[in-house]
């Protein structure tokens, strides 16, 4: 592809929602801190600071887990509203060096500074002025991935985490690519990582070795962009439609779910995780919920009805209408929102208690 | 050969008290005819979607041969509503022909084989039996029936819970946002039993109940319930889940209470409701010592605000609702004064008739 080389870059925050309270809070510095639910109702972690870490604490695991690793941990409610404020404040930085930014969340965005003229020019530069301006002016560490495209400076920031910045230049990006561990790749979770590895697959210069058309067949569509990323290409451009339609999330299950009831069994934990994504997405307003179903056969399905909260009955019930037109063994489910187009929408409130999972 | 001669309205009358269920497009097409039947005197109809039947007679004994035929109901429907109401009817019947004749019109309709329409058949005993008087069920359900879901993907709200129990029988309706219980006593002692009732179950019944004290009588029996009044019958399938505990939505300490006339805070919803909004149909509830004003805007910000003198002597509160919610209930019941009981901005309202129990309606507020 004749395409002219792009530079990006991805900015991440560090423990975003722990770093803003520890910046308020300075006491809080020097303990374990998490920033989530109580334990006492269900509660899970939205992000804690690094000191909770050593101890294992990490995001989405059940508050009554993270106090068992760490009786010492603190872990005290989230305050979107300053969460928010300081994510504007970033975002205003990032407008100083260009146009083209993508917000993933609250604390992380992709930055497309191809031919843009700061810092002479130079992606890793930007990349330093970006982050000692998070530092100074809203008093928070961020880490910046660069690199030519959105797969590898996501890969990049992650690299010299917290507090640091890794650079991919084109002429290393082969190198770079061929030692990097599958798992490594955006999008390969549990499940996939360990069917590759069964496949004697453990690098991306592993993936190499394998035909598209195979790839395919063992993966599906993801199959596809498996190929094109271990070649370290991601062709994505930073999207500045930045509206996001919908928050999901999902499970490909190492075992294929046989029926209907080992389905409906997965659900709490699928909502829980969505309640998390929500949670960390700065609780949107939606307006819709959605099960998706992939069959044994590949074959996929997608359930929705409207709704402004999550409740397990109605996606209980998108999920027996989506498993009725397969009838056959689920691979993978997922649950999802669709995000109102307006945040100030009215919002319906529930009246079965324990229906309602989010406030 | 000529099979039946009457009067317009004594086959109108009665055929279209079926063909309210009959769907206009099914896989089987004999589902979209209706059955007519003549044993002795009366002249029966009988329709069915498979999930419904209904079946009722003529109301007076009709000169003639017995037959048994389906034809097409809608059809049969139009034609009869077409011709004018004092005609005489006739039908002959020919092979697979039906042939209705009315002053100089004629008209020619196919028939199918009434051995091949599906009937749906009794299954089991009742586990409770039951009489009221008509009259007295089609104010239970009007006081319920607008709470029900429409096409829930939770199909068990897009229907009406039926409960006996002892000497009691009530129903219960609910969309997930709102809930309206109304409850009667009856003559006999019942076993516990619930049902929940198609949604189209119940608009027709109420379309075919009439203001009489003549009774009802109700069978619940295993996944089927039976309404027979007049000479009326109605099977019904019954829906198979769990409906959501209304006990537990029961506001109990709600204590910002008053008493409010229902026409005057109707009248006042009304107008106010002319300005909400379109697509989402909030109104604010400002409720102060002496006063309830009632607020809407739409999206055009344009303002309608309503002041209403209560004796309300408790805190301040700011709530809103889907002002649909509140007309609904506003609407559908009889009584002069009605009791309002909030709790906060967050929680359930209560809507309840001072000193009777047997009627409670909760609604959800609306964060606008």
């Amino acid at each position: 592809m004749a395409l002219p080389q792009r530079k990006i870059i991805h900015v991440d925050c560090d423990c975003f929602f722990a770093a803003v309270e520890m910046r308020d809070q300075p006491a809080w510095r020097d303990i374990p801190l998490a920033v989530g639910g109580q334990p006492d109702s269900r509660g899970v972690i939205a992000t804690c600071n690094y000191l909770a870490r050593r101890y294992g604490v990490r995001s989405a695991m059940s508050s009554a887990r993270a106090l068992h690793l760490c009786p010492r941990l603190l872990i005290i409610p989230p305050d979107f509203a300053r969460y928010k404020t300081a994510s504007q404040q970033i975002l205003a930085i990032y407008q100083d060096f260009t146009e083209l930014i993508e917000p993933l969340s609250l604390d992380e965005a992709y930055l497309d500074v191809s031919g843009r003229p700061h810092c002479q020019g130079s992606a890793s530069l930007m990349a330093e002025a970006i982050r000692s301006r998070i530092r100074d002016e809203i008093g928070i560490t961020a880490s910046a991935g660069i690199a030519p495209n959105k797969f590898l400076a996501k890969v990049a920031s992650d690299w010299n985490k917290p507090d640091g910045q890794f650079v991919i230049r084109p002429e290393d990006v082969d190198a770079f690519v061929r030692a990097l561990p599958v798992g490594k790749i955006p999008g390969v979770g549990a499940v996939t990582a360990s069917r590759l590895h069964a496949l004697g697959v453990r690098h991306c210069e592993d993936v190499r070795g394998w035909e598209l058309a195979e790839l395919v067949r063992h993966f599906g569509r993801f199959g596809e962009r498996l190929h094109a990323l271990a070649r370290g290409i991601d062709p994505r451009p930073v999207s500045i439609e930045r509206l996001r339609k919908s928050i999901s999330v999902e499970e490909t299950y190492a075992v294929d779910l046989p029926d209907l009831d080992a389905c409906l069994a997965k659900l709490p934990e699928l909502l829980e995780r969505l309640a998390h994504r929500l949670e960390r997405a700065g609780q949107p307003a939606f307006r819709g919920l959605s099960v998706k179903l992939k069959f044994a056969d590949f074959s996929q399905t997608t359930v929705e009805q409207a709704g402004q909260q999550l409740s397990r009955d109605t996606l209980a019930a998108l999920l027996q209408v989506g498993h009725a037109r397969g009838a056959q063994p689920v691979r993978l489910l997922g649950v999802g929102v669709r995000l109102a187009a307006d945040e100030t929408e009215p919002r319906q409130l529930a009246l079965f208690h324990g229906d309602e999972q989010t406030g | 050969m000529l099979i039946l001669q009457a009067e317009r309205d004594a086959l109108l009358k009665p055929l279209l008290a079926v063909t309210g269920i009959v769907e206009r497009r099914h896989t089987l097409p004999i589902l979209s005819n209706v059955l007519i039947e003549k044993k002795d005197g009366a002249v029966g109809f009988l329709a069915t979607d498979l999930e419904i039947q209904i079946t009722t007679a003529s109301a007076e004994t009709l000169p003639g041969e017995s037959f048994r035929l389906t034809t097409s109901a809608k059809k049969l429907q139009d034609i009869l509503r077409a011709i004018p109401g004092n005609s005489t009817v006739s039908l002959e019947q020919q092979d697979n022909r039906l042939t209705l004749k009315a002053g100089k019109s004629r008209f020619n309709l196919q028939t199918l084989p009434a051995e091949d329409f599906p009937l749906l058949s009794v299954n089991g005993t009742p586990e409770a039996t039951f009489s009221l008087p008509q009259k007295e069920l089609k104010r239970l359900i009007s006081q319920v029936q607008y709470s029900m879901a429409v096409q829930d993907i939770r199909y068990y709200l897009n229907g009406l819970l039926m409960q006996t129990d002892d000497n009691q029988v009530r129903l219960v309706a609910t969309d997930g946002h709102r809930l309206a219980f109304a409850a009667a006593e009856i003559d006999t002692s019942l076993p516990k039993a619930e049902v929940i009732l198609p949604r189209k179950t119940i608009i027709e019944l109420y379309k075919l109940l009439q203001d009489s004290d003549e009774p009802i009588t109700i069978e619940v029996l295993a996944n089927q319930v039976r309404f027979t009044f007049g000479s009326t019958v109605i099977i019904s399938k019954v829906v198979d889940g769990k409906f959501p505990d209304y006990n537990r939505v029961i506001p109990l300490d709600n204590d910002k209470l008053f008493l409010i006339d229902r026409l005057t805070f109707l009248h006042a919803l009304q107008r106010a409701a002319i300005l909400a909004n379109e697509k989402f149909r909030g109104v604010r509830l400002v409720l102060k010592p002496g006063s309830l004003s009632i607020l809407c805007t739409n999206s055009e910000q344009e303002e309608a605000e309503e002041e209403l003198e209560i004796d309300y002597g408790g805190g301040e509160l700011e709530i809103g609702f889907n002002i649909n919610y509140l007309l609904d209930v506003l609407t559908n019941l009889p009584a002069e004064t009605l009791q309002l009981a909030f709790g906060d901005a967050n929680r359930s309202t209560l809507v309840t008739i001072p000193d009777y129990s047997q009627f409670k309606y909760i609604v959800m507020p609306m964060r606008i």
